[in-house]
């Protein structure tokens, strides 16, 4: 029972929850400016370097408080970068064909590799687990560690703010009317450039937050900008094109599939998920929540 | 208002000519290194057009193409190990025969129920499946790779040729790239490539005409895959080795940056984004970490001023320094 059904159950979601986290400023910046962002997982790891270096910057030892602020000060930082991206890159890439903004941001992640590379160096870093995080929980026979509990409460806290700021705060309905039709968000009186600007800041910030705090479960390189990017997509366009409840169902699915799916074949590592996502897109090519905007 | 056949043959074929001739004289001249880099171009210049002969022709975008060029190239590198005695052109044309296979059976069942987004996503998972297997699967040789591929002795008859001998592979690839390039030129321009086209332009239109719509993006989808697996498949003994990152995704967007840097709309831009890439990449390789932030930024450059690629580019700085009659004519077409 625990090992067959409980322990892959907890494994996918962690594992759902790493995802999501990944995806959600994505799934904003598709959603809203239907860019295809690749440099996404860029920002990502520049975010998770940053918390890298904060953390050794005030020594070693971290309480989970200290962490979450460290986070967010990652976010920050990479949100601040969004906003030059926005102003330099994605603005001007309106205008052109929406292929082209795939090249561009793919040119965007080479450049954030190479920045990695130039500042950070390309050896191996880790850190340690805050120290309250460090531990394990045992519900019977299950093995939890604490850092994966708090990843998953982390996970969905954020998709309940997300969902309630979506559906219930002037905000959220603005970024629903926006997705839908810019045209005509304009025509209300909806300053949309400035909008998209706010987006793009808001994606970017999301990225950089996941960064620091998924950081204590990642071995940082300059390989990591990759690591996470096809995953997203795939909760991406199999939750139906750029909305959160959508990413967030596809997450879990995707990766509690492929969580069972290792117990059954282990010599290949991760390729439920991959069979998962190509039956969702050929069994239902809208995705789960289909046509919702957001 | 130019013939539609006559005179791209004439100057696609003059223009084949004298690049396929400067590539041959490059061992005379170039150190090894850049012969080197000069025959994975010429490969790369095969992937880069045969995945604009997809999207391109029927504006269907491929994320996994680089799966097909790792699929033959450890068919080949397989069969080779296998059977010793097998003429290594049929091993070849066997890879191309088993990416053709591969890609109507895909085609079939992708191609009807998904498109655009849909279909790039989907051969993005499918080619990561293809990579996780390549990267567990012993017999190949895990994540150290298939190594010890042979460079084969083409035995011709009347003579023998040692490939394994001076430039000869080199010369081989040449030769054998630019064979496939003709075949990928022929399909544009056959009354198939118009079908294609015809289809990027408006499937609805085209389906009322009689064009069979589904067929034809099948067949593109085949002829591109094929292509790239014989190109795949004359990269290994190449590099005398193939490791799984042959299949990774970041080498299925390489033949879309070469389309859309070189121009996707010309028979010629993946050649010359596929050469651009080779230089920069060429230029830069001492650079640690400034080379991705230098070929990251040209590469950004370019979309954002030359949307239309480095041809696209180039043709609209001719037309704006053209005559003002020749100029006034170009409007008027």
């Amino acid at each position: 029972m625990v090992d067959y059904v409980l322990s892959p159950l907890f494994n996918g979601l962690f594992m759902a929850m790493v995802v999501f986290l990944f995806t959600t400023g994505l799934t904003l910046i598709f959603g809203i400016l239907r860019v295809l962002n690749f440099a996404h997982g860029g920002f990502f790891m520049i975010g998770a370097y940053v918390a890298f270096s904060i953390v050794r910057l005030v020594g070693g030892e971290t309480s989970v408080l200290a962490y979450l602020a460290i986070s967010t000060v990652a976010g920050i930082v990479v949100g601040l970068l969004g906003l030059v991206v926005e102003r330099v890159i994605f603005r001007p890439l309106q205008k052109v064909d929406e292929a082209y903004s795939l090249i561009a941001t793919y040119a965007l992640l080479l450049i954030t590799e190479g920045a990695v590379k130039a500042v950070w160096g390309v050896s191996f870093h880790s850190v340690a687990t805050p120290d309250l995080l460090g531990g394990a929980v045992f519900a019977g026979d299950l093995f939890m560690p604490t850092y994966a509990i708090f990843i998953i409460a982390i996970g969905v806290a954020s998709y309940a703010l997300l969902e309630w700021v979506l559906q219930h705060t002037d905000t959220g309905k603005l970024m629903k009317s926006v997705a839908s039709d810019p045209w005509m968000a304009g025509m209300l009186g909806v300053n949309v450039p400035r909008f998209y600007t706010f987006i793009v800041v808001l994606g970017f910030f999301l990225a950089g937050i996941a960064g620091g705090l998924l950081l204590p479960n990642q071995t940082l390189s300059p390989n990591l900008a990759s690591t996470f990017v096809i995953q997203a997509f795939g909760a991406l366009i199999v939750g139906g094109m750029g909305n959160i409840r959508g990413t967030f169902l596809a997450a879990i699915m995707l990766c509690v599939i492929d969580s069972f799916g290792s117990l059954l074949f282990s010599e290949v590592p991760g390729l439920f998920f991959y069979i998962a996502m190509t039956a969702a897109l050929l069994l239902r090519p809208q995705g789960l929540i289909a046509g919702a905007r957001l | 208002m130019r013939s539609p056949l006559s005179a791209p043959i004439a100057r696609d074929a003059a223009i084949a000519l004298i690049i396929v001739a400067v590539l041959l004289a490059m061992p005379l001249v170039a150190p090894k290194g850049l012969v080197f880099v000069v025959g994975t171009l010429a490969l790369h210049i095969v992937f880069g057009l045969s995945w604009n002969l997809m999207f391109g022709q029927t504006g269907l975008v491929s994320f996994g193409h680089a799966s097909f060029f790792a699929i033959g190239g450890y068919f080949y590198a397989l069969v080779a190990r296998s059977f010793p005695d097998l003429h290594p052109l049929l091993g070849f044309a066997g890879a191309g025969a088993f990416g053709v296979a591969l890609a109507v059976v895909i085609g079939l069942i992708a191609l009807r129920r998904s498109l655009g987004v849909y279909f790039a996503i989907l051969t993005l998972a499918l080619s990561q499946i293809v990579y996780l297997f390549l990267s567990s699967f012993t017999p190949l040789g895990r994540e150290d790779g298939f190594t010890g591929i042979r460079r084969p002795v083409l035995d011709m008859g009347l003579f023998q040729v040692d490939l394994a001998k001076g430039d000869n592979y080199y010369l081989f690839i040449i030769l054998f790239s630019t064979l496939l390039c003709a075949i990928i030129w022929w399909v544009r321009h056959s009354q198939t490539g118009r079908a294609l086209r015809a289809i990027q332009q408006d499937p609805e239109r085209a389906a009322f005409l009689g064009i069979n719509v589904a067929g034809n993006r099948l067949l593109a989808f085949a002829i591109a895959s094929g292509v790239t697996a014989v190109a795949g498949a004359l990269y290994g003994p190449w590099l005398q080795l193939l490791t799984p990152d042959v299949a990774h995704w970041t080498l299925s967007a390489r033949p879309i940056l070469y389309s859309l840097l070189g121009g996707v709309s010309s028979f010629w831009g993946p050649v010359a984004g596929a050469a651009g890439f080779a230089i920069l990449e060429y230029g830069t390789r001492t650079l640690h970490g400034f080379s991705e932030i230098i070929i990251g930024s040209i590469l950004l450059a370019v979309v954002l001023l030359f949307p239309g690629g480095i041809l696209g580019g180039l043709e609209s700085l001719r037309r704006r320094h053209a005559t003002p009659a020749s100029a006034a004519k170009e409007t008027r077409r």
